[in-house]
């Protein structure tokens, strides 16, 4: 278990880590998820003890690791951003290397070189100089080097960053295999990724936590609409009737291709429309090719996350411009109208759903 | 084993790989040897206080060139994040990288035995005693001049700038014994105190004397200590 709180740091006038507290149990996989310099590293450098913190503490099992950090390190598997190597060592002097310097011995290093070499698919390159290794070999190694000394925290920066689809898979499976009974914490750019392997997902932006939460729970955070793609042949087939008695429910798209017509509705996340969709398609005779539900993906709600907190940060400082210059009257104007242009800007990327629902509003004044 | 004779032993034989420390290897013993060989065939004397001199002069290069690389090399690639996220201390890597360059310093100078060898085969007087505090003599100024190396190493993640401030300073302590020419005598009696040759006469002449061993102790201790506090420091202030 491990538990930070207040956690801070600044480099010079930036505030790369802000205050932010969590806690991850044994047993749980986490992601840690932001767009870059959002202060993913920097934290996952507090953690390893890597980076001194600003203000704040990190506690492993309740004792804070700065108190005996030599133990903590030992308790701690770690696979940087950048998976450093020594690229004249070969794999296995490498492994060896790292072993002893985390004071194993020698039956324990033999049978855990034996298990990471198994389990990281490590055995054609043994001894190849790690200079030479692909990327993917490298990635291994490092994650290998990671859980040598098979550690109670593992922390992985970026984790399967330059590996093919096929060792993703492999190395995700590990991943989960690890996590089923260690405390693991892994930082990603790739939300699919977090997706697939995580029990809850952090999303920090510009040093704040925006998100803590289970990956089930993140629909929540956002007031988005399921969209549900129907395929029937037909041309323009006329949905005008039920979408009438369906007052939640709004045609996207239409989409004639040959003999086939795609359509995309879109409706709140609660409700399941394919139902009546299909049964209304049935109904006029039209035959269904295909029918699916698009739920909003983690990508789009991080999306959304990110960017609102964004906004919401440049109107504080805008307001709080407003407010400190309140008194000069020429900077006034100049930052009013600067809030006009931001606000401007602002509307331009809001998304198309939120534009389709002015005309539903209209359909439902004018009856 | 500790830390420090761990990554010792890797570094001793990472060293023994790479094509650079043989060819300043190599270099090394040319000018040691074409030195040996003036004083023992031209002057015709085994007097090897001149050789042993110039070794020192040899030393100021040889030896920022071996430890350019030890910790600026691990800043710039990457991996001093790893070495420092294992369970070891920080003056555990200091130590084991000073432990490795002192044994590339002592497998240099055993080489340069041979021309001894051959100057004892031709058959002229050597002082061995001399000798061999001379060699005692290099080495505690070698270990000197690596602690030196080792903290303009461990400064930044350039291996020049490293080369460049290392010789720097050892010249400083080197050419100490020179400035008695442009300062009072009385000052330079203290100022002499701290020149390496000023310590390093006396081994030549064939006498350990025990506060030139304590000088050495001293100089290489607070270098290798400034290096790690380097170290320490890259915690609070590092702004990557």
């Amino acid at each position: 278990m491990i538990e930070i709180k207040e956690l801070s740091r600044s480099f010079g006038a930036i505030r790369a880590v802000d205050k932010i507290s969590f806690r991850v149990e044994t047993g749980e996989i986490v992601g840690f998820l932001g767009p870059n310099g959002a202060g993913k590293t920097t934290t996952l450098r507090m953690l390893v003890g890597y980076l001194q913190p600003g203000g704040g503490s990190i506690e492993l099992d309740g004792q804070s690791i700065f108190q005996a950090p030599l133990a903590a390190s030992a308790r701690i598997g770690y696979l940087a951003e950048h998976n450093p190597l020594y690229d004249e060592m070969s794999v296995m002097e490498f492994l060896r290397y790292v072993g002893s310097l985390r004071k194993m011995k020698k039956g324990e290093l033999h049978h855990r070189l034996d298990y990471v070499i198994d389990n990281c698919g490590l055995e054609p390159v043994l001894n190849q100089s790690i200079k030479t290794l692909s990327k993917g070999f490298r990635q291994r190694t490092g994650l290998a080097q990671a859980i040598l000394h098979d550690p109670e925290v593992l922390i992985l920066d970026e984790p399967t960053s330059g590996l093919d689809p096929n060792q993703i898979l492999e190395i995700r499976e590990l991943i989960r295999e690890l996590g089923a009974s260690k405390t693991v914490i892994l930082s990603s750019h790739i939300m699919q990724e977090v997706q697939a392997l995580c029990d809850r997902v952090i999303i920090i932006n510009k040093g704040r936590i925006v998100v803590d939460d289970s990956i089930g729970n993140l629909d929540s955070y956002i007031q988005g609409y399921n969209s549900v793609v129907l395929e029937v042949e037909a041309s323009e087939p006329d949905f005008s009737p039920l979408l009438a008695s369906l007052t939640d429910v709004e045609l996207d798209s239409v989409e004639q291709r040959g003999e086939v017509c795609k359509l995309r509705f879109l409706c709140p996340p609660e409700r399941n429309i394919s139902r009546e969709l299909s049964a209304y398609a049935v109904a006029q005779g039209w035959p269904i090719v295909s029918v699916f539900t698009q739920k909003q993906s983690l990508e789009e709600i991080f999306h959304e996350l990110t960017r609102e907190e964004e906004e919401s940060a440049e109107q504080a400082m805008l307001l709080a411009g407003l407010e400190e210059e309140s008194g000069h009257a020429d900077e006034l104007e100049i930052t009013a109208e600067t809030h006009l242009r931001a606000d401007i800007q602002e509307e331009e990327p809001i998304p198309e759903k939120e534009q389709k629902e002015e005309p539903e509003e209209d359909e439902e004044k004018i009856p | 084993m500790s830390g420090a004779l761990i990554i010792a032993r890797k570094e001793y034989q990472l060293a023994l790989r790479s094509l650079g420390t043989y060819i300043i290897f190599v270099i090394f013993l040319l000018f040691t040897g074409f030195m040996f060989a003036n004083t023992a065939l031209k002057i015709r004397l085994a007097e090897l206080r001149g050789s042993f001199e110039l070794m020192h002069i040899l030393l100021l290069f040889y030896i920022p060139a071996i430890t350019m690389g030890s910790i600026a090399k691990e800043r710039n690639s990457g991996t001093l994040e790893l070495l420092s996220t294992l369970p070891i201390r920080l003056g555990s890597i200091v130590w084991g990288k000073f432990l490795a360059a002192m044994l590339l310093l002592l497998t240099v100078l055993l080489s340069t035995l041979v021309y001894l060898a051959l100057i004892a085969i031709y058959g002229i007087g050597v002082d061995y005693g001399a000798v061999a505090t001379g060699y005692l003599g290099l080495l505690c100024a070698g270990a000197a001049y690596i602690a030196i190396g080792l903290f303009a190493s461990s400064l930044s993640g350039n291996q020049v700038l490293a080369f460049i401030l290392a010789l720097a300073i050892s010249a400083v302590f080197y050419l100490l014994r020179y400035v008695g020419d442009f300062i009072p005598v009385r000052v330079f009696a203290s100022v002499e105190y701290f020149s390496f040759d000023y310590h390093l006469r006396n081994f030549l002449k064939g006498v350990i004397d025990t506060r030139d061993l304590l000088f050495f102790a001293v100089i290489t201790y607070i270098f290798a200590l400034l290096a790690e506090l380097r170290l320490q420091a890259q915690n609070l202030m590092q702004e990557r």
